[in-house]
């Protein structure tokens, strides 16, 4: 596909434009409290993992996605968005070396059909590239065009993630596990799977408050909190959860070096917790530098977006080392 | 002979703005496990025909190799690892790590235009790449075929015949071959003797005769290229291979100088069952004074000594000759010229004519006669002070016949007088075309000491250079080998078209002359084991590693155990041995009776006439040169020059 598509609405009429919004780079998550319920202790307690012996699965998949855009054109003030989304999970064996057992990755149009010129809305339909539209509303304004395109290029991406854990969940072999790179409760299969793992960075989305937000945020690093079950939000499924403490926060931040575990929601989770955390406290090794998430970022996560990135279309991204103005530059255009 | 295979891709080029491609370097990488490493030829294809540089087929060789991971800085291993080593290594991920290779284009096909190397799949070379890459396809083939196995590129399990071109190899486009490698290992030697067996078997007719003189200046070393050594099923694979037979010389000829006594041969290569061919190497006034210049150190060398040798070269040597006091000379031996000597300096002394004779000053004359003496003392053994000399067959050195001139035990200077002999002779003849043959490959060792990039300039170095600069269009080709390159004068390692190296020192391979080689390729030669050398030839655009089989002929080492050599036989028995090497019917003991209370110049004199005589009946020859008996007489001490009255300072 490339810029086929591009070229295509380019030629229509579209006046070109070359736009990176930095949030293309990355996800955030919501920010907002639903409260949790206590699972393995009545009130939210610190566990400390010395001596817990480290589960040690024989494979391991590592899934986790990406996601760039870039705005291409503009029909009038009407943003045209090409969106680039894939997934891949690499497989760790006995020879701790991740390999590529799946991937995928889509490319669409974001923008609003019926607020474009007849000549560009067909010379986009026609290039057969996936459109997705943006609400009537966001597309008025060319301030909200913006953030409603990155909420559709976040569940493209959520949705490949998904689609690719749930094809690898029917092929999941006895002594493999899945861990994915954020939450679970968005699938049924993972939610529900033994050997699923949910690990999140983002810490948006808050469950308690008072004397037990200070435990939960407050964690010595190897110590993890009790298990609980964070209250259901929208459609997201029943699941277990609690924090680790993989470095020590104390000088850093709060954050620092802090996820969230999910799991799905069964007796054996509470009691594997401890085993499950010795385990990703196991997995701070080799950190995940140069990335600057590196005090929460598992190393094969790292790894997986690494693999993805380098695979993505190059020109989505600027490239840091090139001393060539990227197609994205500010610099003025002097040719046609 | 060339084999085709399509090996997989082994790796894919990639090119950054740090590190890009370029017309004559490229960068690829490959699996962690992989079968290539430094000195692996590779061949670059642009995968696709939508890929730039499709069509375009590159041949490179490794230079380099770089190992790296994605860790930012060793301190985050150390983090991670919580400072214990053992925990790093248990790690439950293994860190991204890349095998980038760097690797020096040898050959782009088609040639023009030169472009950067595409970034396309790399392939490990087959025999056909090696031979395009080499550029050897130019003289493998074709209706005159010049190519010289020199041994076998191996890499990844892959391995392909590696050619030189005689015509570069052995003139006349190029020539000479320069060796260098650290004692000990014996592989400058094998490798030349590897060499010279490959040559002498594909040598191109149509370029003729090829002979070679190999000087052996230290120990056994070349004392049994005719006797058959030892062989691994693996060096035979590799005969095979190159299509060289693994077979000892055919046709040796050994050359040697007496011991002191005159008639014991001064080699390790006495053993009964071998001695007989080995031919002693004598002579006499004539042949040395032809090479004086060889004997002047620098202080000598002035225009009043010159004169005066040219003087008895021309005047007085082999000519009925008036001293100017009443005597009459023919000189021909270091004896006559003794005579020669003291007649005039007793004449000048008794005629109080003062301190010139004939022009020449009596220091000049002193001087000269003391150099000359000195060699028919230091040297005593090759250089006989009466008697005619033995010689190499010169014009009538035979057709891939190694010649053998063992001055291993001689004194430096004798080694010195004869290798400038030799050499000289061998180009004389290949001038007149009158050799026998119509090349002749000269193998010298220890160049660091014949040619020393420092030092004086002697009558040998300037020999050995005019053999590298004007020698290839003769025939007269050098192969050279030494222990430090460096130390050898430029000009005369620089002539060489043909560099092999074998395992080198590290100090060495510190001086400047080996910058142009990659610090890889520095630490490869610094480990090369024996068998394996680098070459580098004027088809090959970069240096190559090549493995070659061990010499089909017995190493010297071997072959001092396998024949020891023979004590020195009593001054009876070895003149008895040499006259029944010459005749086989002559009976030892009616020599030891012949040669009682004889003199043993006399035994010496006759023992070389009946020597260059060959007669039929050698005993009756032998018989004949002594002549009749006559009355035992004590030994004459040599005769010493009576001081001269002082007439200046020089200190002659």
């Amino acid at each position: 596909m490339s810029r086929s598509w591009v070229d295509a609405i380019l030629a229509a009429g579209v006046v070109p434009a070359s736009y990176v919004p930095d949030a293309s780079v990355g996800r955030s998550d919501l920010e907002e409290f639903t409260g949790a319920d206590p699972v393995e202790d009545p009130t939210l307690r610190v566990h400390s993992l010395v001596g817990a012996r480290a589960l040690a699965p024989a494979a391991v998949g590592f899934l986790d996605g990406i996601e760039q855009w870039r705005v291409v054109g503009y029909a009038g003030v009407t943003p045209i968005v090409r969106a680039y989304v894939a997934a891949a999970i690499r497989l760790r064996g006995a020879d701790r070396r991740p390999r590529t057992i799946a991937e995928d990755a889509d490319e669409l149009a974001i923008t609003r059909l019926d607020r474009l010129p007849d000549a560009v809305r067909g010379a986009l339909e026609g290039t057969g590239v996936r459109v997705v539209e943006i609400a009537a509303e966001d597309a008025a304004q060319p301030a909200r065009a913006l953030p409603a395109a990155r909420v559709e290029v976040q569940k493209a991406r959520a949705a490949l993630e998904r689609r690719l854990a749930e094809q690898r969940l029917a092929r999941l072999g006895s002594d493999e596990w899945l861990v994915v790179d954020g939450v679970l409760s968005d699938s049924p299969a993972l939610s529900a799977h033994p050997r699923a793992l949910g690990v999140v960075k983002s810490h948006g989305a808050e469950y308690f408050e008072g004397p037990e937000l200070e435990r939960a945020l407050t964690l010595p690093a190897a110590h993890r909190t009790s298990v609980f079950r964070p209250k259901r939000r929208g459609a997201r499924r029943e699941i277990y959860s609690w924090y680790l403490r993989l470095w020590p926060w104390e000088g850093n931040d709060l954050l620092y070096g802090l996820l969230r575990v999910e799991a799905r929601a069964h007796p054996d989770t509470v009691v594997r917790a401890s085993r499950i955390s010795a385990w990703l406290v196991d997995e701070r090794a080799p950190l995940a530098t140069p990335d600057r998430r590196w005090d929460r970022l598992l190393y094969p996560i790292h790894d997986v977006e690494t693999y993805l990135r380098v695979r993505a279309p190059r020109d989505l991204v600027s490239h840091p080392a090139s001393r060539i103005p990227h197609p994205g530059s500010r610099l003025p255009r002097t040719g046609s | 002979m060339i084999e085709r295979r399509d090996p997989p891709p082994i790796g894919r080029v990639v090119a950054t703005e740090q590190k890009p491609a370029t017309p004559h370097q490229f960068h690829f990488w490959t699996a962690n496990e992989t079968s290539i490493g430094i000195g692996a030829i590779v061949r670059v294809e642009g995968a696709g025909s939508g890929e730039q540089g499709a069509g375009k087929v590159v041949y490179g060789v490794v230079t380099d190799g770089f190992a790296y991971s994605d860790l930012a800085t060793p301190l985050h291993d150390v983090v991670g690892a919580e400072g214990d080593p053992a925990k790093a290594a248990d790690s439950p991920t293994v860190r991204q790590e890349i095998r980038l290779w760097t690797a020096a284009v040898l050959r782009q096909r088609p040639e023009e235009p030169l472009q950067p190397v595409p970034l396309g799949q790399v392939h490990v070379a087959s025999d056909v790449d090696v031979a395009q890459a080499l550029r050897m396809d130019a003289y493998l083939g074709g209706a005159q075929p010049t190519a010289i196995p020199v041994g076998l590129y191996t890499s990844g399990g892959l391995e392909a015949p590696v050619y030189l071109d005689a015509d570069f190899l052995l003139g006349p486009e190029a020539a000479h071959l320069n060796i260098s490698g650290v004692s000990g290992l014996a592989t400058k030697t094998s490798a030349v003797e590897f060499l010279l067996g490959s040559i002498f078997q594909h040598f191109p007719p149509h370029k003729g005769r090829i002979a070679a003189v190999c000087f052996n200046v230290k120990g056994p070393d070349l004392c049994f290229l005719d006797q058959p050594g030892a062989l691994e099923d693996e060096d035979r694979r590799r005969y095979e291979r190159l299509a060289v037979p693994a077979r000892p010389f055919e046709r040796v000829r050994y050359y040697a100088p007496f011991k002191a006594d005159g008639v014991n041969l001064n080699t390790l290569r006495t053993h009964p069952d071998l001695v007989s061919d080995v031919e002693p190497l004598v002579w006499g006034l004539r042949e040395v004074l032809d090479y004086a210049e060889v004997l002047l150190n620098r202080d000598d060398i002035d225009a009043k000594a010159d004169a005066f040798i040219d003087f008895l070269s021309d005047r007085v040597v082999d000519k009925e000759f008036d001293d100017g006091f009443g005597g009459a000379h023919r000189v021909l031996t270091f004896a006559d010229l003794e005579r020669l000597f003291r007649s005039i300096f007793d004449g000048l002394e008794l005629s109080a004519r003062g301190d010139t004779w004939r022009t020449h000053h009596i220091a000049t004359i002193r001087k000269v006669r003391n150099r000359l003496s000195n060699i028919s003392t230091r040297c005593k053994g090759l250089v006989t002070d009466d008697g005619p000399s033995n010689d190499l067959p010169w014009g009538r050195f035979e057709d891939r016949a190694v010649y053998v001139v063992d001055v291993a035990n001689v004194d430096p200077l004798g080694q010195d007088l004869v290798f400038a002999r030799a050499v000289s002779k061998l180009r004389e003849h290949l001038e007149r075309r009158d050799l026998g043959v119509d090349a002749v490959v000269v193998f010298v060792d220890e160049l660091n000491k014949y040619a020393p990039g420092d030092g004086p300039e002697t009558y040998v170095k300037k020999m050995l250079l005019d053999i590298s600069e004007r020698g290839r269009y003769l025939g007269l080709v050098l192969f050279g080998a030494e222990q430090f390159r460096s130390q050898v004068h430029r000009r005369v390692v620089g002539n060489a078209g043909t560099i092999v190296f074998g395992r080198m020192d590290s100090d060495e391979l510190a001086t400047p002359g080996y910058q142009v080689l990659s610090p890889a390729i520095k630490i490869k030669l610094a480990t090369l084991p024996i068998g394996e050398l680098m070459v580098r030839h004027p088809h090959f655009t970069q240096p190559i590693f090549v493995r070659f089989p061990r010499p089909a002929v017995l190493r010297g080492r071997d072959g001092v155990e396998r024949f020891p050599p023979a004590a020195d036989l009593p001054f009876e028995d070895a003149v008895a041995r040499q006259l029944v090497k010459l005749d086989r019917r002559v009976r030892p003991n009616l020599v030891k009776d012949l040669l009682a209370d004889r003199r043993e110049e006399d035994v010496r004199r006759a023992l070389a006439h009946t020597r260059q005589a060959r007669p039929q009946d050698a005993f009756a020859h032998f018989k004949r040169q002594l002549g009749g008996r006559v009355a035992a007489a004590p030994a004459t001490a040599r005769e010493s020059v009576s001081p001269l009255n002082p007439i200046s300072d020089e200190p002659y």
